[in-house]
């Protein structure tokens, strides 16, 4: 632990204040962007009436949500029913750290500022190993509520999301293969500059847009609806089905956990989409300078990137209806992990051919 | 010091729920707790400056062997088990085995484990280890795939026996 000082700390303090910030405040306005969203999206008007646009209606709902009775069922395990919510929200919050949001840039005392809260040379993995742990908060959830809709739903959830983290994993191996670690802000940096095509066109050189790449985005965000339960995957809530599935007996505060790790979990795993796939801060067709401006463009320009793919997780959620579970299990294990294997094949042919 | 207050905190937890796996009459709270014992492992992989393996541990074990494990206690639905009547003679030599068991190891281990780390660079990043794994330890790799692929096929066709495929 050589070479750390006092501003070192407090930098890393400053940018955790602001990611954790960033994440606690995605919960009030992405559920206000769904239910207006969805109101949008079926021709309804939706809550419009705290605040303008019915902003504040996350707050009056918070505010409801203290007030509440908490219940813990008789015949729940009073422990882990109450643990649980925690289990869910925990990975969600910590995912995070290890992603990038911004171009690094000097400070005037000459250190270098790097916008990532844990520069691991293992981040990846470490997403990897905390969204494997996010299924114990819906599983435990389930399990300790004593009540047959909840079980099923843990059940269901538990099986859905081993399917379907392989898929996930393995569509970022072939990012991590063209990028040669797993770092991400090595990943970032590969991706800043262009491919040329037909010596005219300059696109990004975002993976997305990488001929080896482009299968691997569609596996793994088909895979990142599965390992958030969003709809068309969300069969651990299923309300046509099971009530509320993994919630069904939970109120108040615990319930606004679950709420929030639910929305949390959805930033996270946009904010990785956009570092694997699509340039993490890159500005595109933009050389950003290695300034407080470069850094807080790239900033803002992360910020639209997760907020256009999060628009799309509401759009999706209330356009496509929901599988059946065999389909789900069928589509995880018989086209999803198939198709994440053919592009690993794809990369490794691309590389050994260098081409990448 | 910082390290060793890391160590003791994460080794006290590590033994504690690993005592609760094996105390508790609940499977599903005993799958939950050996989840928190193998975090508190990788935790000490991280002191050991090697976060690759820290990182395989809580994907392997934490994330996906303990998920299988629990989906297979909710699904059969296991409850509180009931104590089975023992008798004296299995009590006893369930007692002397297991401490002469920890004797020894605690024994051997205090004589011939090593105390320090490796003088030099230590390697246990992604690419060291695949180096090792597809040079020097080529073989014992394919043959745990083989194993590995031996045990699928095998669960597959007890548990696709007497299924009538249409």
């Amino acid at each position: 632990m050589a070479g750390i000082d006092k501003v070192d700390v407090a930098l890393s303090i400053l940018k955790i204040a602001i990611v954790v910030g960033a994440l606690l405040n995605v919960t009030p306005i992405m559920v206000w962007v769904e239910r207006r969203g969805s109101a949008l999206i079926q021709d309804r008007v939706g809550p419009n009436r705290v605040g303008p646009f019915g902003l504040f209606q996350s707050l009056a709902d918070a505010a409801k949500f203290f007030l509440k009775e908490d219940i813990v069922p008789a015949g729940a395990n009073k422990w882990l029913y109450s643990l649980a919510p925690m289990f869910g929200l925990i990975p969600a919050l910590t995912t995070i750290a290890v992603v990038p949001w911004g171009r690094p840039f000097r400070l005037p005392s000459g250190r270098l500022f790097e916008p990532i809260v844990a520069d691991l040379n293992v981040g990846i993995l470490l997403i990897f190993a905390l969204a494997s742990l996010s299924v114990y908060g819906i599983v435990t959830a389930g399990w300790a509520s004593n009540n047959k809709f909840s079980l099923f739903g843990g059940i269901r959830s538990s099986a859905q999301m081993i399917s379907y983290e392989l898929a996930l994993t393995l569509s970022a191996i072939s990012v991590l293969m063209a990028a040669g670690s797993l770092r991400l802000t090595d990943v970032v940096w590969k991706q800043t500059g262009y491919f040329v095509l037909f010596d005219k066109i300059k696109l990004p050189a975002w993976n997305v847009f990488s001929p080896s790449m482009w299968l691997a985005f569609i596996v793994f965000s088909v895979a990142a609806f599965a390992e958030t339960n969003r709809l068309p995957f969300d069969f651990a809530e299923a309300e046509a089905e099971l009530v509320a599935g993994y919630h069904t007996e939970y109120s108040s505060m615990k319930f606004a956990l679950f709420f929030m790790s639910e929305y949390i979990a959805m930033a996270t795993i946009s904010a990785l989409i956009t570092t694997l796939f699509l340039g993490g801060w890159d500005i595109p067709w933009v050389n950003e300078p290695a300034t407080f401006w470069g850094f807080l463009a790239s900033a803002i320009v992360f910020t639209i990137k997760v907020s256009v793919l999060m628009f799309i997780f509401v759009w999706v959620r209330w356009t496509i209806p929901r599988l059946k579970y065999d389909i789900l299990m069928r589509m995880g294990w018989k086209v999803f992990l198939p198709l994440a294997f053919v592009n690993i094949l794809l990369v490794a042919w691309f590389i050994a051919e260098r081409w990448i | 010091m910082i390290t060793y207050a890391v160590f003791f905190f994460f080794a006290a937890i590590a033994v504690i729920f690993a005592l609760v796996v094996i105390l508790h009459r609940n499977p599903v709270v005993g799958a939950l707790s050996l989840v928190a014992s193998f975090f508190a492992l990788a935790v000490m992989y991280v002191l050991l400056e090697a976060p690759f393996l820290a990182a395989l541990q809580v994907i392997v074990y934490a994330g996906a062997i303990m998920v299988l494990f629990l989906f297979v206690i909710m699904l059969l639905n296991l409850q509180r088990q009931p104590e089975e009547p023992t008798r004296p003679i299995q009590q006893f030599l369930g007692y002397v085995g297991s401490s002469a068991f920890g004797i020894g190891l605690v024994y051997y281990l205090s004589k011939y484990a090593v105390m320090e780390l490796p003088s030099g660079p230590f390697l246990a990043d992604a690419r060291a280890i695949g180096v090792k794994l597809f040079e020097v330890y080529i073989f014992p790799f394919e043959a745990v795939s083989i194993l590995l692929l031996a045990a699928i096929v095998g669960a597959l066709v007890l548990s696709g026996r007497g299924v009538q495929t249409s």
